[in-house]
């Protein structure tokens, strides 16, 4: 009796395990067909199933939440270290995104911008000149230690304009110029060059406060100066004393929004002191917005100490520059070099600079 | 080609013509008789030769606040750039591999970068102060320009090849270098190995008359 019920539980379980198999392979390419890519050219090449653990990662990555503050989600490791416990941090796609979308987008056309607007003014205004040309007669505006601050300032900030725009904007301009592999080339030099020289642009900067802050301090005055365009809007000349309000504003903006480059340059070019990738973010957007701003102000700088102005390059080549030009510029100024006889004949100007007397090189004066 | 050209044939080039020509440079001047001094001695030569080699290193009193920025950029310079020739990791690889045979200890990288920096800034200011100062501009003659802007070139090259990720860069580096090798025994460059001579020599003419300089 017992062994025929083995015998029928036998036989059932055998019946029940052939109807299983049977519905299993009657089901398994259902199953399959159900998980395979609808769509075969929905997928690269290569790859031929959706990821099982995609739902997973995508709870890890929490990509669709709201900001949490500024700090990514952290999960508890025994691994000490900054940001260790963040396994992906979605924020960092926010910021390739801005970065590719807000300064690569933009900064070309701020520069070109900027350009245009001085070739449109040049092209309408031309040279600013000085009533009665230059006299040949000089005063001394800089000393060689301020002129040297300034030129190692301007070099510094020259290179690193150039070798921070080919990093910022050579993926979008030079490789269809130039191809991947020069692109390449370009942006490691540059990557080497900019980190390396970005140092000694803030020794210039401390070196250009120390020695030109005293005067760049806003007056009783500037705000005139400011209310009439500083003279370029309309006739006639604004006053001034040593420096302008535009060439003080300028100052101004190149210490701090070059200090605000600076620090965030040295967050970025030094990543293990402990900052998170949140903070080299940051740092990345300050950077760079920092420079555009100053390249395109840098801009209108150049233009208006050379070819923008009459007599100005004087100033930064040789350090004096000529008395009409001080009266034409800076009138309050001076006033004072009269009061104490600061005024350098066109001789004693040219004996100091080694060369011979030739009245021909030096007076423009029209009558 | 060019690679081949630049690592072999125009490094052994550049190399002949800087031994020879340093060898040539110094063995005319130590050679060259001068006039005998027939004057009774004063003092010591020997003494006042060791005496000036050490006390030029150090500004005069005198004159020490008027030439503070091309003292300290001179030595921010040449201690950097000393540094950086012979401690920098990739240089002395390359002695060792290519030249000596045997290596030292070279300086960490952020030392590597610090000391490159000092030698650029040092540099810059240099060649701005002889550009910009009317003394320094009429005392400067076409070498000193074209040393300052070759040793500059040079620094620069070197700078931008640090990845060591692309072999046209560190061509381009070694060419420079070439270039400098070439135009070193015929230029002020060569005040690199004469510059103690010539404090000696000095040194030795005050110490012999009694000159306290």
């Amino acid at each position: 009796m017992v062994g025929h019920f083995s015998k029928q539980i036998i036989y059932e379980a055998v019946k029940l395990s052939i109807i299983l198999l049977l519905a299993v392979c009657v089901t398994l390419p259902e199953v399959a067909s159900a998980n395979a890519p609808r769509q075969q050219k929905d997928f690269p090449q290569g790859v031929s199933a959706v990821s099982p653990g995609s739902d997973l990662w995508r709870d890890v990555r929490q990509r669709d939440l709201p900001l949490q503050g500024a700090v990514p989600l952290q999960g508890v490791t025994q691994v000490q270290g900054v940001e260790s416990g963040v396994l992906i941090n979605a924020q960092g796609d926010r910021w390739a995104r801005f970065r590719t979308e807000n300064p690569v987008r933009y900064a070309p056309m701020a520069l070109l911008g900027v350009i245009s607007i001085l070739v449109l003014f040049y092209a309408m205004r031309g040279k600013v000149g000085i009533d009665g040309g230059l006299s040949g007669r000089m005063v001394k505006r800089f000393t060689d230690y301020e002129r040297i601050v300034h030129w190692t300032l301007a070099i510094v900030f020259l290179w690193l304009a150039l070798t921070g725009l080919i990093l910022l904007l050579g993926r979008t301009l030079l490789i269809p110029l130039f191809g991947h592999h020069v692109f390449s080339l370009l942006a490691s030099a540059s990557k080497e060059g900019h980190n390396l020289i970005g140092p000694i642009f803030l020794v210039s900067l401390v070196m250009m406060v120390i020695s030109f802050a005293r005067r760049n301090i806003y007056e009783k005055g500037d705000l005139t100066w400011l209310l009439k365009g500083g003279g370029f809007i309309g006739k006639g000349h604004v006053s001034g004393g040593f420096f302008n309000m535009g060439e003080k504003s300028w100052y101004w903006m190149v210490i701090l929004i070059g200090f605000a480059i600076s620090i965030s340059g040295l967050i970025l070019v030094m990543p293990s002191l402990g900052q998170g990738r949140v903070i080299m973010a940051i740092s990345h957007v300050v950077h760079v917005f920092g420079a555009i701003v100053l390249i395109a102000v840098s801009l209108g700088h150049m233009y208006m100490g050379s070819i923008g102005t009459e007599g100005s390059i004087e100033a930064m080549k040789s350090g004096y520059v000529d008395i009409n030009w001080v009266e034409a510029h800076h009138d309050r100024w001076a006033k004072q070099v009269k009061e104490n006889n600061l005024i350098l004949s066109a001789e004693d100007f040219a004996r100091l600079q080694g060369r011979k007397f030739d009245p021909a090189d030096t007076v423009t004066e029209q009558s | 080609m060019i690679a081949y050209l630049i690592d072999g044939p125009l490094w052994y080039f550049s190399l002949a013509v800087f031994c020879i020509g340093v060898l040539w440079h110094l063995a005319r001047i130590i050679f060259t008789r001068g006039r005998t001094d027939l004057s009774v001695a004063r003092g010591s030569a020997g003494g006042g030769a060791i005496r000036n080699v050490f006390s030029r290193f150090i500004p005069h009193r005198e004159i020490a606040s008027q030439i503070g920025l091309p003292v300290v950029a001179g030595y921010m310079f040449h201690l950097g750039l000393f540094a950086v020739l012979f401690f920098a990791a990739p240089h002395v690889i390359f002695l060792e591999e290519n030249l000596l045979g045997f290596g030292w200890t070279p300086m960490p990288h952020w030392a590597f970068i610090v000391a490159s920096q000092f030698a650029f800034f040092g540099l810059i200011l240099l060649w701005l102060r002889r550009m910009l100062t009317s003394v320094g501009r009429l005392i400067s003659t076409t070498d000193d320009h074209v040393a300052a802007i070759l040793t500059f070139v040079v620094m620069l090259t070197g700078c931008l090849a640090l990845l060591k990720g692309f072999p046209e860069l560190r061509l381009l580096h070694r060419f420079t270098v070439e270039l400098l090798l070439i135009y070193f025994p015929f230029s002020c460059l060569m005040h690199t190995f004469t510059f103690i001579p010539s404090r000696a020599f000095t040194g030795a003419w005050f110490g012999r008359r009694g000159i306290d300089a």
